[in-house]
C-alpha cells in the first residue's frame, strides 16, 4: 500500500513519541502509586488493566487512519444521537461508584459513557461550526453550535458529573471562540453566566435558597478550593495532604516507590486522579517539569498541526482535542497543586483508567489522521 | 489565523502558571513540606473504629462494644537521644505492666514500617492510664487511643451463632489483605459463627490523625484525619428472647438427664443438645441453641492461652456449634424420606397394608434379623400407622424393594433431593455437609460393594448416614409446605451505622421438590406426622397431649457406632393446616427420642405463648378448646 508511505511523509512524529513517553511515566507512577514493591498488593490486577487499555487504544489509533476523517463530518448527525443515546442509556441503566460518574455495564466490559461524549461532542460541534462559518460572528451563527452542546452538557450534568459537565464547556467554548465566534457576545453571554453562578452559590450560602445542579458537597469542594484551612480534617484534606505529597519531592524527588505521602496512603485515589502528586513526591520538580514541559510541547504540536489541517473541518476538530487535552491538564494538575477546584478529572496518558486512555488515543489517532491528510495536493 | 495565535498565548500562560506554581512548592518550599511528610516530624496516629453491632429481630442489642484505652507506641515519635528499649523500661518502672510483657508484645509484631503504631497494651487499666499521662513527657512515642471491646448483653445466650473474635493471625492477615481488605496486626477479626462469616462487614475502617511533631516527640498540630468508620450492623432473624427460653429448656433437660446417669449407670449421658427453629415460609432461622458453650466475655479482650485450651479440650466440645457443625445419624426421622421413595417409585399409598409379624425382617440368605424398637409385633398397620408408630419392620420392607426394583443408591438419591449430604449454605461458618452413602462412596471409601442390607440399614436412618439438625429443619420444612424449602438465614439484614440498607438477604428457595413429589405424598407423610403426636398410638403422643395447636412431627432414636448411648431427636412443625414454623431438637447421647419432645413441647410453649417470654412477649394464640 504505497499510499500508506505517503502519509507517512507528513506524520509529525513529535506527536506518538511524546504520547509514548507520557505513558510509560504514567506506568512508573501508577505502579508506585499501587504499592507493587509490597509483597501482598494486587498491582499486578491494575498493571496489566492499564496495559490491555493502552493496547486496545494503540490498535484503535491505526484502525483509525484507514478512513479519511472527514467521514466523521458526513456521519455528524448519527454521531450525535448515538451520543444522547448512549448518554440518555447510562442516566437510566447506568451505575454510579463512590457518588461519582456513572458507568454502563456491557457484559463483563464497564465503560464511562461521558467520556467517549467528548470527542463525540467535538467530532459534532466542529461539523455545525464549519456548516455555519459565515454567520459565526453573528447570534444567529453561534444559535446552533450552542444547541448541540448543550442538551449532553445538561445529560452530564443530570449523571452528576460535574467534572466532565466543565470539561464539555471548555470544549464549546474553545471552538466557539477558535471558529470565529462573536467574542463581543461571548463576553457578555459567559460573564453575564458566570456572574449569576456566583450570584446563586452566595445567595444560598447567605439566605440558603435552593442550588440548582451543584451537590452539597461539590460545592464544599469549591469552598475549601478557596480556602483549604477551613475545613482541613474533612474536604481541604485531599488539598493538603497532594501539596504535602508534591512539596516534599523538592527538586530531585524522594525516589520511586519512596515517597511517604503516597506508600502511607494519605494521598487520595492516587492512582487516578493525583497520580501528579504521586510523580511529583517521587521525582521532585525534576519529575512534574518534565511532565508539565512534555504536555506543553504535544498541545502544542497539536496547534501546529491544526493551523496545517487541510480544511476548515479537521482545524476545529484537533483545536476541540486540544481543548480536551488542555482543561484535563490544567485542572488535573493544578487540583494537586491546590490551584483548581476538587474534581474526579483524569491527567490524559498517565492516570490509572481506562475508559479516558481509550477515548484520549483514540484523540490522538485523530489527530494524526488529519495531520497525514494535511496536503491538499494528493487527493 | 489570529485567534489561534491568542489560543497559543493562553495555553502558554497555562503552562507556566503550571511550571511556576509547581516551583513554588518543590522548589521554595520543598523543604518545609519534606519536613511535614518526613517521620521525625510527622506522624500517624490511628483511630480505631467501632465493631458493627449485632441486634435481633425485635431491634433489641446483643451484641454491642464498650470503650476502652489501648497504648500504642509509634517509633518515629521517639526522640533521637531516646530509644524503644529505653521508653518500655521506664513504662515498667512506673506502671503496672511488666517489662516482659512489653517487651514481648513489641517483639511479636510484625512491623512494616517506621511509622506504623504498634500496639503494646489492649484494654488498659484506669490506673496505668493516670500514670502514662502524668509522665506524659518522660515517654515520648507512647500514645494511648481510645479502642472498643466487645459488649456482649448476655454473653452465655446464642454463643456459638454470635460466634467469637480474637487476634488476627499471621495466615489471616496475608489472606485478607491480599483481598484488599485493610488489616493490621492486633486487629481482632470474627473466628466464629457471625462474627467470622460477617466479618468485613462487621470490621470497621480505622481513621488516621496525621500530626506534626517537635523534636521531643511533642504534638504540635494535626494536620490531617482520616475519619473512622465504623462497621455496619447485624440485624437478625433470631428472636433473642424465644432463643433465651429454649436455651434454657435445652439445659435444664440437658442437666438433668446428666445427673440422672450419674445415679443410675443403665441410663445414658448426653454430650450435647441443639435446638433449631426456622420460619417454614422465609427460611429465617429463630432460634439456634447449641449445648454445651461458653461465655463469650473470655474472648472480649483477648482470651488467655490456658482458657482456649481448656475450652477447645474439653471432652463437651463446647466450641462446637452442634446445629450446623457436627453431623449424626438421623434415626427415624429419615422414615419421611424413605417413605417418599416409597410413594413415588413403589406406588405405597396411605392405606397400603403392612404386616409385623413378629418384630423381625429377614433378608433372603441371611440368618440375622433386623428388628423393631418395639420387641412385640405390631400385626397390621397401614402406611400411615408405621410411620406414626415408626415401625422398622414397615420400612426394612421398603428399603428392601426399593433396593430390589432399582438399586442400592435410589433411597440415596432421594436422601440428596432433600438436602441431606450437602450444605444448607446457612450464614454460618464451618457447616458440616454431613454425609449420604451411596454404593460409589461405599466403594471408595470402605472398599466394598453396596449390600441389600445397607438399604435395608438406611431405609430407618441407621448406617454411615449422617445430617445436621439445620438438615432436618430443611428436611421438615420441605414436608410441611409440600415441597420447597428456603435457604436457612441468620442475618436478615445489614445496615450502615446511620442505618442505611447495606444488604438484605432474600429469601431463596434451597429445595424445591413440587415438581418431582407429588402433593399427596407430602400429605401422607404429614398425616402420619400428625399421628406421631395426635394419635394415642403416636411415638410422641404423650407429652402433647390436649396441646391447644395441632403438632405434627417425628422421633427419631439412633444407634451409634461406637458403645455409646444413641442419639436422639424431635423433628416437627407447627401448627398443623398452615405450618410456620420447623422444630428440631437434638440430644448427642440423650438415649431416647422421648426425652426430646418434651423440649420441643417447650419451645412452641414460648413460641405460641402459652408460656411467657421474659415481658410476656410471646405470640398470643386464641382457640377454642374441643373438650
Amino acid at each position: 500500500m504505497n499510499w500508506n508511505k505517503k502519509f507517512l511523509h507528513y506524520l509529525n512524529y513529535n506527536v506518538p513519541l511524546t504520547v509514548i513517553l507520557l505513558i510509560l511515566i504514567g506506568f512508573l507512577a501508577i505502579s508506585s502509586a499501587v504499592e507493587i514493591n509490597q509483597v501482598d498488593s494486587n498491582a499486578l490486577v491494575f498493571m496489566q488493566k492499564q496495559a490491555v487499555s493502552v493496547i486496545l487504544g494503540l490498535l484503535l489509533v491505526f484502525i483509525i487512519q484507514a478512513f479519511d476523517y472527514r467521514i466523521f463530518k458526513e456521519y455528524s448527525p448519527i454521531i450525535y444521537l448515538l451520543m444522547l443515546a448512549l448518554l440518555g442509556i447510562t442516566l437510566f441503566l447506568g451505575r454510579t461508584v463512590a457518588g461519582g460518574k456513572r458507568w454502563l455495564s456491557i457484559g463483563p466490559v464497564n465503560f464511562q459513557t461521558a467520556e467517549l461524549a467528548k470527542i463525540m461532542l467535538v467530532l459534532v460541534l466542529a461539523a455545525v461550526i464549519d456548516n455555519n462559518s459565515d454567520d459565526m460572528g453573528y447570534l444567529k451563527g453561534m444559535f446552533w453550535p450552542s444547541v448541540i452542546a448543550f442538551i449532553p452538557f445538561v445529560l452530564v450534568i443530570l449523571q452528576n458529573d460535574l467534572g466532565t459537565a466543565l470539561v464539555l464547556f471548555f470544549i464549546y467554548f474553545v471552538m466557539l471562540f477558535a471558529g470565529g465566534g462573536n467574542i463581543k457576545y461571548m463576553a457578555v453571554v459567559f460573564g453575564g453566566g458566570f456572574l449569576i453562578i456566583i450570584l446563586i452559590i452566595s445567595a444560598h450560602l447567605l439566605i440558603d435558597t435552593p442550588l440548582p445542579f451543584l451537590h452539597e458537597y461539590q460545592l464544599n469542594r469549591l469552598i475549601v478550593f478557596v480556602n483549604p484551612d477551613i475545613d482541613p480534617y474533612g474536604s481541604g484534606y485531599n488539598i493538603i495532604q497532594s501539596k504535602i505529597a508534591l512539596g516534599s519531592g523538592r527538586i530531585f524527588g524522594r525516589g520511586l516507590f519512596s515517597g511517604t505521602q503516597n506508600q502511607l496512603n494519605f494521598l487520595p485515589e492516587k492512582h487516578t486522579d493525583f497520580i501528579f502528586s504521586v510523580i511529583g513526591e517521587e521525582f521532585g520538580f525534576f519529575g512534574s517539569g518534565i511532565v508539565i514541559l512534555l504536555f506543553l510541547f504535544l498541545i502544542w504540536q497539536f496547534l501546529n498541526i491544526a493551523s496545517d489541517a487541510r480544511d476548515r473541518y479537521g482545524y476545529l476538530v484537533v483545536i476541540g482535542i486540544t481543548a480536551m487535552f488542555l482543561f484535563h491538564i490544567l485542572e488535573n494538575i493544578g487540583m494537586t497543586m491546590g490551584i483548581m477546584p476538587i474534581t474526579g478529572i483524569p491527567l490524559p496518558f498517565i492516570s490509572y483508567g481506562g475508559t479516558f486512555m481509550l477515548i484520549s488515543l483514540m484523540a490522538v489517532g485523530i489527530v494524526i489522521n488529519i495531520n497525514l491528510r494535511k496536503n491538499k495536493l494528493m487527493f | 489565523m489570529d485567534r489561534l495565535k491568542l489560543l497559543k498565548i493562553i495555553v502558554l500562560v497555562i503552562f507556566i502558571m503550571l511550571l511556576s506554581r509547581a516551583a513554588y512548592l518543590q522548589i521554595f518550599n520543598g523543604d518545609y513540606f519534606l519536613e511535614l511528610s518526613e517521620g521525625n516530624r510527622i506522624s500517624v496516629r490511628p483511630i480505631n473504629a467501632p465493631r458493627g453491632k449485632i441486634y435481633d429481630s425485635r431491634g433489641e442489642v446483643i451484641v454491642s462494644n464498650r470503650l476502652t484505652y489501648n497504648l500504642y507506641l509509634m517509633q518515629n515519635e521517639i526522640p533521637p537521644d531516646s530509644s524503644v528499649e529505653e521508653i518500655l523500661m521506664k513504662l515498667a518502672k512506673l506502671s503496672s505492666i511488666s517489662k516482659d510483657r512489653l517487651i514481648d508484645n513489641f517483639n511479636n509484631k510484625e512491623i512494616k514500617s517506621y511509622a506504623e503504631p504498634i500496639l503494646l497494651v489492649r484494654h488498659l487499666s484506669k490506673e496505668d492510664m493516670v500514670i502514662i499521662a502524668e509522665n506524659n513527657d518522660l515517654l515520648p512515642g507512647l500514645i494511648v487511643k481510645e479502642s472498643s471491646l466487645r459488649d456482649y448483653i448476655h454473653p452465655e445466650t446464642l454463643v456459638h451463632t454470635t460466634g467469637y473474635i480474637g487476634e488476627i493471625n499471621l495466615d489471616e492477615l496475608k489472606k485478607f489483605n491480599n483481598e484488599g481488605y485493610d488489616y493490621k496486626p492486633g486487629d481482632f477479626v470474627g473466628k466464629g459463627g457471625l462474627e467470622k462469616e460477617y466479618e468485613f462487614y462487621l470490621d470497621g475502617i480505622q481513621g488516621a490523625e496525621q500530626i506534626e511533631v517537635d523534636s521531643r516527640g511533642v504534638k504540635i498540630k494535626t494536620l490531617g484525619i482520616k475519619k473512622p468508620e465504623p462497621g455496619d450492623n447485624l440485624i437478625l432473624n433470631i428472636d433473642f428472647q424465644l432463643q433465651q427460653a429454649a436455651e434454657k429448656t435445652l439445659m435444664k433437660n440437658y442437666e438433668e438427664l446428666r445427673l440422672k446417669a450419674k445415679e443410675d449407670e443403665e441410663r445414658s449421658m448426653p454430650i450435647g443438645a441443639a435446638a433449631f427453629v426456622m420460619d417454614i415460609d422465609t427460611g429465617k432461622v429463630i432460634v439456634s441453641a447449641s449445648i454445651p458453650d461458653y461465655n463469650l466475655n473470655l474472648f472480649a479482650e483477648g482470651i488467655s492461652t490456658e482458657d482456649y485450651l481448656d475450652l477447645s479440650r474439653s471432652l463437651l466440645k463446647p466450641m462446637l456449634n452442634r446445629t450446623v457443625m457436627s453431623a449424626f445419624p438421623p434415626g427415624s426421622i429419615f422414615k419421611l424420606v424413605t417413605g417418599t421413595a416409597a410413594m413415588e417409585e413403589l406406588g405405597v399409598r396411605a392405606d397400603t397394608s403392612f404386616y409385623d409379624a413378629n418384630a423381625a425382617f429377614y433378608l433372603p440368605n441371611w440368618s440375622i434379623p433386623f428388628r423393631n424398637w418395639n420387641p412385640v409385633g405390631e400385626g397390621k398397620l397401614n402406611f400411615v400407622k408405621a410411620i406414626a408408630r415408626s415401625n422398622n419392620i414397615v420400612f426394612y420392607e421398603l428399603g428392601y424393594d426399593l433396593y430390589r426394583e432399582f438399586n442400592g443408591d435410589k433411597l440415596s438419591e432421594y436422601a440428596k433431593k432433600y438436602g441431606l449430604g450437602s450444605r444448607t449454605n446457612i450464614d454460618l461458618p464451618s457447616e458440616k455437609s454431613g454425609l449420604v452413602p451411596n454404593d460409589k462412596w461405599k466403594r471408595e471409601n470402605l472398599n466394598q460393594g453396596w449390600y441389600p442390607g445397607d438399604s435395608v440399614n438406611l431405609s430407618i436412618g441407621q448406617g454411615s448416614l449422617l445430617t445436621t439438625p439445620v438438615q432436618i429443619a430443611q428436611l421438615i420444612s420441605v414436608v410441611a409446605s409440600e415441597g420447597k424449602s428456603y435457604q436457612p438465614k441468620i442475618v436478615d439484614r445489614i445496615v450502615s451505622p446511620e442505618g442505611d440498607l447495606i444488604k438484605e438477604n432474600k429469601q431463596e428457595i434451597n429445595i424445591d421438590l413440587r415438581e418431582e413429589v407429588s402433593e399427596k405424598t407430602f400429605k401422607t407423610l404429614k398425616q402420619g406426622m400428625y399421628d406421631v403426636v395426635n394419635k394415642n398410638y403416636g411415638t410422641a403422643y404423650r407429652h402433647f397431649r390436649d396441646y391447644p395447636v395441632d403438632i405434627a412431627g417425628k422421633t427419631g432414636t439412633a444407634q451409634t457406632s461406637v458403645a455409646l448411648n444413641n442419639h436422639a431427636w424431635f423433628a416437627g412443625f407447627a401448627p398443623f393446616e398452615d405450618p410456620e414454623i420447623a422444630v428440631v431438637v437434638l440430644l448427642e447421647n440423650g438415649g431416647s427420642s422421648a426425652y426430646t419432645v418434651p423440649i420441643a413441647r417447650e419451645i412452641m410453649d414460648y413460641y405460641f405463648g402459652f408460656k411467657n417470654l421474659n415481658n410476656g412477649a410471646g405470640k398470643v394464640y386464641y382457640y377454642d378448646n374441643e373438650d
